[in-house]
């Protein structure tokens, strides 16, 4: 496993929720993170999904414990259950879909609002296969590469309106394709940078102490077999 | 191993019914008639009529299982139940009678073994019933042989066949024995024989129903071989999943073929135990869709209405909606993995059942998992089976789950764990100790039925139970899921291991259980298997009741908990209007905006169940229906997903009659209920209280109808959909409320008369504009009246203040503004550009002559009577005064001159305002009274243009204020009408009235009385006004007269409705001597209804205007009176019996108020 290569770097967990609109591409990107994957129909998350991948920085080991939450507006009443202590949000919107930076800016203003304070949050546009920014770059992250359908521009938002907000709003910023991989595992590289080390310490932020006896157990734990879902440390 | 049957135990006791305290009594007593529905899975069309006790006999040829009895056949104990058009058998022994216990009617608790909420028996629609025979029977009076039409062929024509195919099909034939006194069973003979005609009509609809069952092609004649097969799902054309060996499919299909042509097909089906047996180790592929159907009551709802499928795919045929959109999204990923939805077929069969969903049910729209769901229902039955199974699913079986705010699936997640924390609390325990969320999990188990969950041919079987057994299924096999896996959960300490310690349980459901037995049949048992045995043995104690009982308990919870974060996204996501208004005043607005729609619904929905129950107990007096229905009641509730979030034109009157003085009416039609002042305590209990809902505006006032009103409707629904959002109504107080900008407000009063955006407003519009601000004040002024005036400030109490003033004759704030209205008329048709070119006039001219500084304006009455020049009321006198009433015209003359007093009162109270500008502004020439008259003539079409309007209302101090002002303040968004001012009516009857009250008017006004008065009243002084505006127009040369007589009709309504019992005061009163009292009368009915008493602020008040009258103002009511004298003789002829002080008093204000009664009379 990983770990004992990594033994000596402490370890901690960091619980991160997505949140944007349905069928943005927040669960491919978990997806692509996680298993390096891409699924042209997934389908909709239903709920929430729970994942976990590890992300090593040259000083430390970050778990990220992932929430894929569901997109349709209707199950933004169950967001509050997943959001809830969680240090990092990745709130996801389609470049190709105007209405998904609205519901993003929602997200945003309620996370900000509603979650833990010191919540780190990136803003992410995906789908950049689909612009003409992406076919160049994202060829160079391999996956599946472009097809033939993306060569017109179906960009929709600029990146300078998105980026002009996340700045605005102190978010971090990114464009991304799930589909080809293309600054899929800088968005989570660049949050478990951002995750200020106070807050690590005290893994889930509110309850500290019992939190913190928890994250001693993870070490022990889950390192054994019966976690499928530890994977190696991510390419970052 | 935890000791489970002892949680069991724990659990059984724990779920105790009387625990769900906090319910009201429609959800603690759902009514019979939904009880029954659900019982038998009956549309919402039937009720229970008749019922009595019986047996079932099934003859020994139609036998599969059962008590075997001799020769006789098998024997059910139980109840018949007859409603409308259905016959149901039931061995539960539910009662759904008017008297029966709610215990007695829900009984039927499905326990593993038993047959489900429907136990065993039948529900036979009546037009599947061929022939009732009453039969002689010895030890029963009443026997009755019943034959179905189960077996005989299709077509009806062919009557040889039909002979021909009866020999090989038997024919369904049972009897039931009716068990009680002969009357009893007599008048359920008489109900049956009426149902029975009255199917008749139904036989053909039935049978083509019944042909789309897959049944009737396996149990089909021999020379029918060759017939197609009616659509058993997509499994037919893909395959079914699984593999057919291992589910053993032939086998099961060969049972069922036995089972069903022993006891029936489709609707004319019996059940017996094996009926359940067969369903517990599962359905055979082509069989499953339609015993789904049967099972879950979906087939009556597609009996009822047959087409609806095909006819609303037709009726919506290229239609857009959100819900399509999101359906869309969803298509291609809803069971990927199954070839069926590789393909445009499958595709197409779940968008075309998903989208007509979505039109019939808009509440619901599109959710997704039903995707997920219906994917997997159209594997095993046609599209119009589907639908019709979503729609019973999301009505019935799980109701919420899908719904916008998805109440449901967060109620039941809420019951999930309750169930956990009592079955298996050392789990609980342990789950709340690592801070693992189980809705996590559990969440799409429910929401998805299991099917994303679990290998499909697993989730099938799950399935196949939960539309027999209902809801508490899902919880059953939940339970046993957590069981099974109890130790290894024991040892996951976070949400990820406790997801994967599942995920690895669901991938291996296929082997088996016990792997290592030496026992080769404990080895043969499946892990899925297991958990069956599991869930329904061993949570046999979690039945339907129980997760009733815990549904009420958390359901408020639930509730509110999504209430507040709907509210809370709801106003965040407003948009930058919103920013105008404080985050109180949107919580509010939100709150009002719901609760009116809340309450409206509840209303319509209470009175058409009254109407029904009325309707009902007349018709046919046994109807054993009550009032409540639990699904019914809370239903608009914004938890439960409002079933609408659009305002319509009532409910928007209403909204704004629960914040706006004037938005109240002033004639109510029915009596107002006095407990409306804890209306802003809680929308969603003030309906508890039944009494309250008798009115059709509920327990608020009934609220005003207005032309202003249907154009700020018009105004603020931007889309023109007749409706108006959340959205809408915040955008628009915002731009009345929001800025306190007077350009602002005057700018939107003009466009909200603009009619057709072009800038102008007409003649017309004019005489609107000035009739919305008169029905805006007649309650009174409100905000701050000037920045010195303060005293005159807002609200009952200063009304009570006012009164005092305008006790002195002339100098009400509401007689001023009248005055003021009339000024604006006027001068509105000076400035007026006509629309002829002819007529037009050098506007810059005049209004330089407006500007034109007058220093002394200071103290001069003109800066507030508009005209009162000497001159220019001399033009109007001589072209108003009737030939034959010189006392009229000289009147008013004298009333004009008496006007200086009421100014001086103003100009001493509030002189600062009065800076030279606005003086200016409101100087009016001699030429423009001219040009003014020549605007009278109606021939001459004429507009004015927002600069000229602004410019008309600056002219004007009270008008400015009331645009600075009083209008912004008079939308009480966040306190509303507090009781004071709840109270309204009251007070601005005070106010208004105080045209002249006398002293018996504080006692009408304390007693309530003059609520209704003041609002008979004040609405005829606006008719009268609208008429005489529209003389204006029409007869300059009438106004005078017009004017005086409408005002003192309306004043003699006022008075008449005001004060009841006045007749013996006479004209006394109009000595000064009794003014004095006359006003302290009326002081207290102003201080009374303010501020209920007092005595010391009272006297303090009547101090304070005693100095006023001791200052320059005591000599304006002495000039004054006089002035009213005569109006009060030259007034109209045959005004009234009742020649009561109150009424000359109010003749008196009318003309003598000097404001008005110049205007009037020039
Ligand atoms: N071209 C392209 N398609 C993508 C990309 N990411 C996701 N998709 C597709 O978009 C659709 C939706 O992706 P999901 O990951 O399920 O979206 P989601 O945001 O998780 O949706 P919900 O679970 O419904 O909220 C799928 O059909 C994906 O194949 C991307 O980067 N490029
Ligand atoms: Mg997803």
């Amino acid at each position: 496993m990983a770990d004992s290569a990594n033994a000596p770097k402490p370890s901690s967990s960091v619980k991160l929720v997505l949140l944007g609109e349905a069928a943005v591409g927040k669960s491919s990107l978990v997806l692509r993170f996680v298993n390096n994957d891409f699924q042209e129909n997934k389908e909709p998350t239903i709920g929430a999904a729970f994942l976990t991948q590890k992300c090593n920085l040259p000083t430390r080991t970050i778990k990220f414990e992932i929430w894929d939450t569901a997109g349709q507006e209707r199950f933004a009443s169950l967001a509050p259950m997943y959001y809830r202590n969680a240090q990092a949000a990745l709130v996801v919107y389609d470049l190709t879909k105007p209405t998904s930076l609205v519901k993003a800016k929602h997200w945003v203003a309620e996370l900000q609002r509603q979650a833990s304070p010191g919540i780190v949050i990136a803003l992410v546009g995906n789908k950049l296969d689909l612009t003409n920014d992406g076919n160049g770059e994202g060829a160079e992250s391999g996956g599946e590469g472009a097809s033939a359908e993306d060569s017109g521009d179906a960009r929709k938002v600029t990146t300078e309106e998105a980026k002009t907000y996340a700045e605005d709003e102190n978010l971090l910023f990114f464009e991304t394709s799930a589909k080809t991989g293309y600054n899929v595992t800088e968005v989570f590289t660049a949050i478990a940078n951002a995750i200020p080390e106070t807050s690590l310490k005290s893994a889930r932020g509110a309850a500290a102490s019992h939190a913190a006896s928890r994250a001693e157990e993870q070490r022990v734990n889950l390192n054994g077999p019966r976690d499928p879902n530890a994977k190696e440390g991510c390419a970052c | 191993m935890l000791n489970l049957s002892s949680f069991v135990q724990r659990a059984q006791q724990l779920l105790d019914p009387t625990q769900g305290l906090n319910l009201t009594d429609s959800d603690k007593n759902p009514s019979k008639a939904s009880l029954f529905q659900n019982q038998f899975r009956l549309p919402a069309s039937q009720h229970p009529l008749f019922e009595i006790t019986a047996e079932l006999t099934i003859p020994p040829s139609n036998i599969t299982q059962g008590d075997k009895n001799g020769d006789r056949g098998y024997h059910y104990a139980g109840k018949l139940h007859l409603s409308e058009s259905y016959l149901c058998f039931s061995t539960t022994p539910s009662s759904f009678l008017q008297s029966a216990s709610t215990s007695t009617a829900s009984a039927f608790t499905g326990q593993t073994h038993g047959g489900g909420p429907s136990g065993n028996g039948f529900s036979f629609p009546l037009c599947s019933i061929r022939r009732v025979e009453r039969l002689h029977s010895q030890n029963f009076q009443f026997a009755l042989a019943i034959t179905t039409w189960n077996g005989v062929p299709q077509e009806p024509g062919k009557d040889k066949d039909a002979t021909k195919d009866k020999r090989e099909t038997r024919e369904q034939r049972i009897t039931i024995q009716l068990a009680g006194p002969r009357v009893s069973c007599e008048r359920f003979c008489d109900g049956l024989k009426k149902g029975l005609r009255g199917a008749v009509g139904s036989v053909g609809r039935l049978r083509k129903v019944v042909a789309e069952c897959y049944s009737e092609y396996l149990l089909r004649p021999e020379d029918k071989k060759n017939a197609t097969p009616p659509d058993a799902g997509l499994g037919m054309l893909f395959r079914y999943p699984g593999d057919p060996k291992k589910l053993r499919d032939r086998a099961k299909m060969r049972l069922w073929a036995e089972y069903l042509r022993d006891n029936g097909r489709n609707v004319t089906l019996i059940r017996q135990p094996t009926f359940h047996k067969l369903i517990r180790v599962g359905l055979p592929n082509r069989l499953r869709g339609e015993i789904w159907e049967l099972t879950s009551g979906s087939v009556y709802l597609r009996l009822e209405n047959p087409t609806l499928y095909a006819d609303t795919l037709a009726k919506f045929s290229g239609q857009e909606s959100l819900a399509i959109d999101e359906i869309e999204k969803d298509l291609n990923r809803s069971l990927p993995e199954y070839p069926g939805f590789q393909s445009e077929e499958g595709i197409g069969r779940l968008r075309r059942v998903l989208t007509a969903y979505s039109w019939v049910n808009p509440d619901v729209g599109y959710c997704q998992a039903m995707n997920i769901v219906v994917a997997a229902l159209l594997i095993y039955m046609s599209e119009s089976q589907a639908f019709f199974l979503l729609s019973a699913l999301c009505d019935r079986l799980v109701p919420g789950y899908y719904s916008t705010t998805m109440y449901g699936t967060l109620l039941d997640q809420k019951v999930f764990e309750s169930c956990v924390e009592k079955t298996m609390p050392i789990l609980w325990e342990h789950l709340v100790k690592s801070d693992v969320q189980l809705s996590v999990v559990s969440l799409p188990w429910f929401l998805s039925l299991y099917v994303n969950s679990m290998p499909l041919v697993f989730a099938f079987r799950v399935l196949d139970v939960f539309f027999v057994e209902g809801p508490k299924v899902l919880f059953q096999v939940g339970l046993a899921i957590l069981r099974i896996n109890g130790e290894e959960l024991l040892d996951a300490t976070d949400d990820g291991a406790f997801i994967s310690v599942l995920k690895a349980y669901f991938a291996r459901l296929d082997e088996s259980a016990h792997p290592k037995s030496e026992n080769p049949k404990l080895r043969a048992v499946t892990r899925f298997q297991e958990l069956m045995v599991v869930a329904f043995k061993e949570f046999s104690g979690i039945t339907h009741s129980s997760i009733m009982e815990l549904r009420l308990k958390n359901k408020d919870a639930v509730l509110n908990n999504i209430e507040s974060f709907a509210k809370r996204t709801a106003i965040r996501n407003l948009g930058p209007d919103s920013k105008l208004l404080s985050t109180e005043e949107l919580a509010s607005l939100y709150d009002r905006f719901y609760g009116v729609l809340y309450e409206r619904q509840q209303r319509d929905h209470i009175i058409k169940q009254q109407e029904h129950a009325r309707r009902s107990k007349s018709s046919r007096p046994r109807a054993t229906e009550v009032v409540s229905n639990e699904e019914g009641v809370e239903k608009g509730r914004v938890g439960l997903g409002p079933s609408t979030s659009l305002m319509d034109y009532d409910a928007f009157r209403e909204f704004l009659a629960g914040m706006a003085k004037w938005a109240i009416s002033d004639s109510p039609t029915t009596p107002r209920l006095d407990s409306f002042a804890e209306k802003d305590r809680g929308f969603y209990n003030s309906f508890r209280k039944s009494d309250v809902l008798m009115s059709p505006w509920g327990a608020g006032p009934e609220p005003a109808d207005h032309e202003f009103l249907q154009r700020l409707f018009r105004k603020w629904d931007v889309d023109s959909t007749s409706a108006l959002t959340l959205q809408n109504v915040v955008t628009g107080l915002a731009r009345i409320k929001g800025k306190r900008d007077i350009m602002g407000t005057i700018t939107y009063f003009f466009e909200l008369h603009d009619d057709n955006g072009d800038g102008k407003v007409d003649r017309e519009g004019i005489l609107r504009m000035s009739e919305a601000l008169l029905f805006l004040t007649r309650r009174g002024l409100e905000g701050d009246l000037s920045p010195s005036n303060s005293t005159l400030a807002l609200n009952g109490l200063s009304d009570g203040v006012n009164s005092p003033q305008g006790d002195i004759p002339g100098q009400s704030l509401n007689e001023r503004f009248l005055g003021s209205v009339s000024a604006f008329i006027r001068r509105c048709f000076e400035y007026a550009d006509p629309d002829h070119p002819n007529n037009h006039y050098s506007g810059p001219a005049d209004r330089g002559e407006i500007e034109e500084s007058d220093d002394d304006q200071l103290a001069n009455p003109d800066a507030f009577a508009i005209g009162d020049d000497d001159d220019s009321e001399d033009d109007l006198l001589e072209m108003d005064s009737p030939p034959g009433s010189p006392k009229a015209a000289k009147r008013s003359d004298t009333s004009s001159n008496q006007a200086p007093p009421s100014l001086q009162l103003n100009s001493s109270t509030a002189p600062s305002t009065l800076n030279s500008d606005a003086s200016d502004r409101r100087r009016v020439s001699r030429a423009q009274s001219e040009k003014a008259n020549i605007a009278l003539d109606p021939s001459n079409p004429l507009h004015i243009t927002l600069p000229t309007f602004r410019m008309v209302v600056l002219a004007d101090e009270l008008l400015e204020q009331f645009f600075e002002s009083s209008f912004p303040a008079s939308f009480h968004i966040t306190g509303g009408l507090t009781s004071s001012s709840s109270q309204t009516p009251t007070s601005a009857l005070t106010t208004f009235s105080s045209l002249g009250m006398g002293a018996g008017r504080a006692v009408g006004a304390a007693l309530g009385g003059g609520s209704a008065a003041g609002g008979a009243g004040v609405p005829a002084g606006g008719r009268g006004l609208r008429g005489v505006l529209d003389n204006i127009v029409t007869d300059g040369m009438r106004v005078a007269a017009e004017v005086r007589r409408r005002m003192e009709e309306a004043q003699k309504e006022l008075e008449k409705n005001a004060l009841p019992g006045q007749k013996g005061e006479d004209d006394e009163d109009e000595d000064e001597d009794e003014a004095i009292p006359g006003f302290e009368g009326r002081m207290t009915a102003g201080r009374s209804s303010a501020t209920y008493g007092g005595d010391a602020e009272r006297r303090s008040v009547r101090s304070s205007d005693r100095d006023l009258l001791a200052g320059a103002d005591a000599e304006a009511s002495d000039v004054n009176l006089p002035g009213a004298d005569e109006a009060e003789t030259g007034g109209s002829s045959g005004r009234q019996e009742r020649g009561d002080s109150a009424s000359t008093r109010s003749g008196n204000s009318g003309t003598g108020g000097k404001v008005v009664g110049v205007e009037f009379d020039g």
